[in-house]
């Protein structure tokens, strides 16, 4: 596997979307050559700091005691 | 009264589907009623969810198609990102100067930043990204949103460099990152 086709890769590698063949055949152009590995680096950086920073918003208290008493009305309604 | 195990288990995702919701909808008072819809919708058509199988996946289902269909035509803001070539190379350079984590000294700021730049991305990719965020695998996020999985991956590809480059001008403008002269693309 050449740099060309290891980068068009990247993503599928780090979503975990490759056959495991070609998920080993990445890995091991990664283990030989440093330009690749440092890019696949930043990429996972990059997507971890989207991730995290989606996380921490929580749905407001209101909000679940509404949902729970509409449903519980769904629930009592005649079907 | 018992608690209903689906009610229950469908309520553990609020907080996913809520904070998907408001980066969607880009307006909390949207947010919490696509969210009520969702939940609404869930619960009258239960009787069609497998039990066993992915209740988040199915609930994720029921959000995106309740936003495409209906909240979508009075979005609260319109997108603001302009879809112009991004040269990735140029980016990559770019991102290397920003990474790892000296995009802001200041954490909270550093959230902002990236909750802003992704509420602006133009909507399929917003919409697209934020299920990525969720964990959802292409296959997943191909069939809530009804599009072929090579589409996920260009959308997935494209909305990752248009959220990079934004990252980048915002950490530019801050002085983060040296202002410079566009580096010319590598050979």
């Amino acid at each position: 596997m050449d740099c060309a086709n290891c980068l068009e890769r990247l993503y599928a590698y780090l979503d975990r979307e490759l056959a495991p063949v070609e998920r080993r055949e990445v890995r091991a152009h990664l283990d030989d050559c440093a330009g690749c590995e440092d890019d696949f680096v930043i990429e996972q950086r990059f997507l971890d700091r989207v991730r995290d920073c989606c996380q921490e918003d929580v749905a407001p208290t209101e909000l679940r005691t509404r949902i729970v008493a509409r449903l519980r009305m769904e629930n009592d309604a005649p079907r | 009264m018992a608690t209903d195990p689906f009610e229950s288990e469908a309520l553990s995702f609020l907080d996913a589907l809520y904070r998907t919701a408001l980066r969607m909808t880009r307006s909390e008072a949207e947010a919490e009623d696509l969210v009520q819809e969702t939940y609404i919708r869930a619960f009258r058509f239960r009787a069609q969810f497998t039990p066993g199988t992915n209740l988040k996946a199915w609930l994720f289902r029921i959000l995106t198609n309740t936003f495409i269909n209906e909240y979508r035509r009075k979005a609260a803001r319109p997108d603001t990102t302009e879809l112009d070539d991004v040269d990735e190379s140029i980016l990559y350079r770019h991102m290397r100067e920003v990474s790892p984590g000296s995009s802001s000294p200041d954490p909270e700021a550093e959230v902002s930043e990236v909750k802003e730049a992704l509420e602006a991305l133009p909507e399929k990719f917003r919409t697209t990204l934020l299920l990525d965020v969720e964990g959802f695998s292409y296959k997943e996020i191909a069939e809530m949103l009804e599009i072929p999985i090579g589409t996920v991956m260009s959308r997935l590809h494209r909305g990752r460099k248009i959220l990079q480059r934004r990252l980048y001008d915002v950490a530019r403008d801050r002085g983060i990152v040296a202002a410079r002269a566009m580096p010319r693309p590598a050979d």
